[in-house]
C-alpha cells in the first residue's frame, strides 16, 4: 500500500468490512445456508411447487386435446367439474374407499402386530410373512388378486360355495343391492389395498410395540392390570404416535391408490370404483380434457390437505410422544 | 410366622442358573435386604415374589400359601422398579391412582388416597405432571407413591436408589427406613450398595452366582462373615486376606502366610483343625490393624510394612502398605501421620482374626 511508505504517516489498519456493516455478516450466512438448500430448492421447484402452480392455473383454461389453444375461462370449469354428478359420485367413491381400507388395515395390521410381538417359537417366520406384502409391487399384488377374485376359477368364490354361499362377480358387480353405493367390485379393489398396506402398518407398529419398555408393562402386571387393560392403558397409548402415522401415511394412500384400480377395474363397473384420482387420469389420458383433469387434481390437493389437517388437529391430542 | 417363604427355589434362564437351592423365610413387618454383586440371582429372587418370574423348581409362599401359579395382580404385592417404570403417559396423579383404579376401588377413595400420598411424599404440586416433566428424585417419589397408596401385604424393591445422585441416596435412604417404620408392612429391598444394606435392613442376605451366602443382621454379617465371599464383599475397604499354612510350633499352633505368623488361641486352633488340609485364609478388617501402640489384647502378629499410599479423608486415614508382594489396607486415625516408604510394625490382636478353610471358602473362627 502506498500509505506504508517511508516517511509517510501509517493509516490505522481498514476496519474489516464486515464490522462496519454488521447485516452483510447475516446476510452473508443467509446466503451460506441458501447455498446449502439450493438443490432441495430447485428440485422441489421444478417437480412439486412449478407443476401445482400450473396445475391451479391450468384449471381456468380449457384445451384441444394436445393441449394447446388455450381458451380462458374464468371459473366455469372449476364450477363445471365440481358440481357435477360424476365428480360428486368419485368423492363419494374415494370416501368410501378410503373408509372401507383404513380403519380395516389399521386394525388387522395393529392385530398382526401384537401376534408378531409374541415370543413364541416361530414369531420371526411370522413377522416375515405378516410384513412380506411390503416388498409386493402394486402390480404384482393386483394381478395376484385379479386371479383369486376370478368369478369361476378364483379361490375366493371356490371358498363361498364350499359355505353354499353365492358366488360374486367381484370385479363386474357395482352394486350388493340396487340403489347401494358400493358394491363387490370396490370391496374387491378394498381388499387388494389392504393387502398391500398391510405390511407397511405391521412393520411400523410392530417396531413401535418392540420399542416399549418391558418394565411398564410388568408393573402395570402388578398393579393389576388384566391383559385387556395393559392394551388399553399401555399398549396402545405408547403406540399412538405409530398409529397416527400410520394412519396418515394409510389416508393419503388410499386417496391416491391409481395403480390396483387400473389392473383390476379400470375404474368400473359403472364408475363403482372411480375415485378421483382415477378420474384424473380419464379425463387426461382417455378424453384429454387437461382442464378438467387439472381441477380434480386441485380437488384432490385440496381434500388431502384438508383430511391430513384435519386428523392432526383431532388426533394429535390423543398422542403422546416421549 | 413367615410372611414370604422361599422354600429350596432355583430358576435356570436355559443354561444360566440366576438361583440355586435358595430358601429364605422373610417374617411379618420384616425388612430384608438382598444383596450381592450383579448377576447374582437377587432382582431375579424379587421377581420370582412379585410373580413376574415363575420358579423352574421349589415354591414361593405368600403368608403360608404357595403362590408359584398365582397371577401377580393376585399376590398383593407391590413393587418399585430400578428406573421406576412410571407409565410415560399419564400424569403422576393417574400414575398413582393406577394400582387403585385397577383393583376397582371407588373414584372419590382413589382420588383421597392418591392425594394423601401426594402430600406425604411432596408431590402435591405436581399430580397434575407427566414423568418426562419430573427430575429423577421426584419420579423416584412417584413410583414410591404408587406402591404405598396399595397398602399391600409386602413391598418389593429393586435397586429404587441407584438412579440418584449421591446426596439424594442419603436422604431418600433414611425416609424410606422412616417409611418401613411407619408403615409397619413387610419389605424385600434388592441393592448391591452395602451401606444401603447394612443401613436400612433388618436383616442381609447375601447372594453370589445364584446361591445364598449367609444371612444375618447387619452387624452380625459384618462381625462374623460366613465365608470368603461374604468377608471381602462386606467391608469397605474390603478386610485383608492372606491365605495361610497351619503350624504347631512350641505348643502354640500358628497360621504362617507371606506377610507373617498368626499365632491363634486355643479356641481358634480347635476351630482350625476342622481345615481340610491345613490350608486356610487368615482374614483382618482394615480397621483391625493397629499401628503400634494403638490396640489392646492379645497380640497374634506384629507385621513389619512399608507405607505405600495414605489417602486422607478428613476423619480417618486409608493408608496402603506393602509386605513382599502382598498389600495390606489399613483404616488409621486421620491424626497418625506415616509418609511413603516409611516401615511401621502393625499389630493383629487374636480377637479380630477372622480363618476361613481355603479350599471351601467356609469360617472356621
Amino acid at each position: 500500500m502506498e500509505s506504508s511508505e517511508a516517511g509517510t504517516v501509517a493509516l490505522p489498519p481498514p476496519v474489516p468490512l464486515r464490522r462496519r456493516y454488521p447485516w452483510l455478516g447475516e446476510l452473508s450466512h443467509f446466503g451460506g445456508g441458501m447455498l446449502f438448500l439450493a438443490l432441495p430448492l430447485f428440485l422441489f421447484g421444478v417437480f412439486v411447487f412449478y407443476p401445482l402452480v400450473k396445475s391451479v392455473y391450468l384449471g381456468f383454461f380449457v384445451s384441444d386435446p394436445f393441449g394447446h389453444g388455450q381458451h380462458f375461462v374464468h371459473f366455469d370449469q372449476y364450477r363445471q367439474v365440481l358440481t357435477s354428478p360424476d365428480f360428486r359420485k368419485s368423492l363419494l367413491v374415494t370416501f368410501l374407499f378410503a373408509l372401507y381400507t383404513v380403519p380395516t388395515g389399521m386394525v388387522l395390521g395393529l392385530v398382526f402386530a401384537l401376534l408378531a410381538n409374541q415370543r413364541l417359537r416361530g414369531s420371526l417366520f411370522f413377522r416375515t410373512v405378516f410384513s412380506s406384502t411390503i416388498a409386493a409391487s402394486v402390480a404384482v399384488a393386483a394381478v395376484m388378486w385379479l386371479m383369486l377374485l376370478n368369478p369361476s376359477a378364483g379361490i375366493v368364490n371356490w371358498v363361498l360355495g364350499q359355505f353354499d354361499l353365492p358366488r360374486v362377480n367381484w370385479l363386474t358387480d357395482p352394486q350388493w343391492r340396487e340403489s347401494w353405493d358400493s358394491g363387490p367390485a370396490l370391496m374387491a379393489v378394498s381388499l387388494t389395498t389392504i393387502w398391500l398396506n398391510i405390511g407397511f402398518t405391521t412393520l411400523v407398529l410392530l417396531a413401535a410395540l418392540q420399542n416399549i419398555p418391558q418394565e411398564l408393562y410388568e408393573s402395570a402386571r402388578v398393579d393389576g392390570a388384566s391383559p385387556w387393560s395393559l392394551l388399553r392403558n399401555i399398549t396402545l397409548p405408547m403406540l399412538s404416535p405409530a398409529l397416527l402415522f400410520v394412519v396418515i401415511v394409510a389416508s393419503i394412500n388410499a386417496f391416491q391408490s391409481f395403480g390396483q384400480i387400473h389392473i383390476l377395474t379400470r375404474g368400473g363397473p359403472l364408475d363403482a370404483t372411480n375415485v378421483i384420482v382415477y378420474s384424473i387420469y380419464t379425463d387426461a389420458f382417455i378424453n384429454f380434457e387437461y382442464g378438467a383433469a387439472e381441477v380434480r387434481a386441485v380437488a384432490l390437493f385440496v381434500l388431502v390437505l384438508a383430511f391430513t389437517l384435519v386428523q392432526f388437529r383431532f388426533l394429535a391430542g390423543k398422542v403422546f410422544y416421549r | 410366622m413367615a410372611l414370604v417363604a422361599f422354600d429350596d427355589v432355583s430358576k435356570f434362564f436355559g443354561e444360566v442358573v440366576a438361583l440355586k437351592d435358595f430358601s429364605l423365610e422373610i417374617g411379618d413387618r420384616e425388612f430384608v435386604v438382598l444383596l450381592g454383586p450383579s448377576g447374582c440371582g437377587k432382582s431375579t429372587a424379587l421377581r420370582i415374589v412379585a410373580g413376574l418370574e415363575l420358579p423352574t423348581k421349589g415354591n414361593i409362599l405368600i403368608k403360608d400359601q404357595i403362590v408359584n401359579d398365582v397371577e401377580p395382580k393376585r399376590r398383593d404385592v407391590a413393587m418399585v422398579f430400578q428406573n421406576y417404570a412410571l407409565y410415560p403417559h399419564m400424569t403422576v396423579y393417574n400414575n398413582i391412582a393406577f394400582g387403585l383404579r385397577m383393583r376397582g376401588m371407588n373414584r372419590h377413595e382413589i382420588d383421597r388416597l392418591v392425594k394423601e400420598a401426594g402430600q406425604n411424599l411432596g408431590l402435591g404440586e405436581l399430580l397434575r405432571r407427566k414423568p418426562g416433566e419430573l427430575s429423577g428424585g421426584q419420579r423416584q417419589r412417584v413410583a414410591l407413591g404408587r406402591a404405598i397408596v396399595r397398602r399391600p401385604v409386602v413391598y418389593l424393591m429393586d435397586e429404587p436408589l441407584s438412579n440418584l445422585d449421591a446426596k439424594l441416596r442419603v436422604q431418600t435412604r433414611a425416609e424410606l427406613v422412616k417409611m418401613h417404620r411407619l408403615l409397619q408392612t413387610t419389605f424385600i429391598y434388592v441393592t448391591h450398595d452395602q451401606v444401603e444394606a447394612m443401613t436400612m435392613g433388618d436383616r442381609i442376605a447375601i447372594l453370589e452366582q445364584g446361591v445364598l451366602q449367609q444371612v444375618g443382621p447387619p452387624q452380625e454379617v459384618y462381625d462374623r462373615p460366613g465365608n470368603i465371599f461374604v468377608a471381602g464383599f462386606i467391608g469397605s475397604p474390603a478386610m485383608n486376606m492372606f491365605p495361610a499354612r497351619l503350624q504347631t510350633r512350641n505348643g502354640d499352633l500358628f497360621a504362617d502366610s507371606e506377610v507373617g505368623s498368626f499365632r491363634l488361641d486355643t479356641q481358634q486352633a480347635h476351630a482350625a483343625t476342622d481345615a481340610s488340609d491345613g490350608e486356610v485364609m487368615v482374614g483382618v478388617r482394615p480397621e483391625h490393624l493397629y499401628v503400634s501402640g494403638e490396640g489392646s489384647g492379645a497380640v497374634s502378629a506384629t507385621i513389619g510394612a512399608m507405607v505405600d499410599l495414605v489417602e486422607y479423608l478428613g476423619n480417618e486415614a486409608h493408608v496402603t502398605f506393602s509386605r513382599g508382594d502382598a498389600a495390606l489396607v489399613a483404616r488409621l486415625d486421620a491424626r497418625v501421620k506415616l509418609k511413603p516408604a516409611e516401615i511401621v510394625p502393625l499389630t493383629v490382636l487374636v480377637e479380630n482374626l477372622h480363618l476361613f478353610d481355603q479350599a471351601s471358602g467356609r469360617r472356621l473362627a
